[in-house]
């Protein structure tokens, strides 16, 4: 009996699961991006203390990335997987270079707030950075991967 | 590349999947992966095993009872066999093309 299986098909399925990892994901809890902003903002009060309380600075930094490394766990398990960053989907890849492009300008923004205005400012700039900037780029990537879920259909 | 460099183990299509998953995350847990392939726990089971035989992936199990969770990871060999196997899909697929073309010509 004659197969319709070519080597097409184990190629177009590959790449389906490949991508699964970026494109396949619990709905995020909506208390992630004022955390983050929150954490970005507790990250720019610490290092701000650097100078006057060093041994503060250290503590407080412990801890966030203590915090960091623990959601990075959970986060884990509620997804199933962790990608790599090895074979992104080219319109996932697009998503993520936009995040950088905008993670560079809103830390740019709040060290040069931090420095002209003070820490108070700085924190109060990368809270509403980072949790906009998070919200922005959820619907971003939530876009295309659409697009790739699409594409690969 | 070409037919002969196909491997056997991954050359199953649940097991392509599989790896194919598994190339591209640091960590898949067993839910996921059966989520994604559609099969049974006992099919995964099996398919797994198997991939772990071969030493292509790593299986690592935390917590017990209902809490309990199975997390595999493709490992160095696997990672490898991996791009062997698809380079090897995608040179016959390249040959296929240009045996299809009357004369001789690449499709571009």
């Amino acid at each position: 009996m004659e197969s319709d299986r070519t080597p097409r098909d184990p190629l177009a399925a590959a790449e389906r699961a490949g991508a699964a990892p970026y494109v396949d994901y619990p709905p995020t809890p909506w208390w992630y991006f004022p955390a983050a902003g929150a954490w970005a903002a507790s990250m720019v009060v610490a290092i701000g203390q650097a100078g006057e309380r060093p041994g503060l600075t250290v503590g407080l930094v412990l801890v966030l990335v203590a915090a960091e490394v623990a959601f990075i766990g959970w986060y884990r398990r509620y997804r199933g997987t962790m990608p790599s960053f090895s074979g992104v989907p080219a319109e996932v890849a697009r998503a993520m270079g936009g995040f950088a492009v905008g993670a560079v300008v809103v830390v740019a923004v709040v060290v040069a707030a931090t420095v002209w205005a003070g820490v108070l400012a700085g924190a109060a700039l990368a809270f509403v950075g980072v949790t906009a900037g998070l919200v922005a780029y959820e619907r971003r990537y939530e876009a295309a991967a659409r697009a790739t879920r699409e594409r690969l259909a | 590349m070409s037919i002969v460099d196909l491997d056997p183990v991954i050359h199953a299509p649940k097991r392509l999947a599989a790896m194919a998953v598994l190339a591209a995350s640091t960590s898949t847990d067993f839910p996921f992966l059966r989520a994604h392939l559609g099969v049974s726990d006992s099919d995964l089971s099996k398919q797994m095993s198997a991939l772990e035989r071969s030493g292509y992936v790593e299986v690592a199990k935390t917590g017990r009872g209902r809490g309990a969770v199975t997390r595999y990871r493709i490992t160095r060999e696997g990672t490898a066999a991996f791009r062997r196997h698809v380079a090897a899909l995608e040179a016959i697929v390249a040959a296929g093309r240009s045996h299809a073309d009357p004369v001789g010509q690449p499709v571009r």
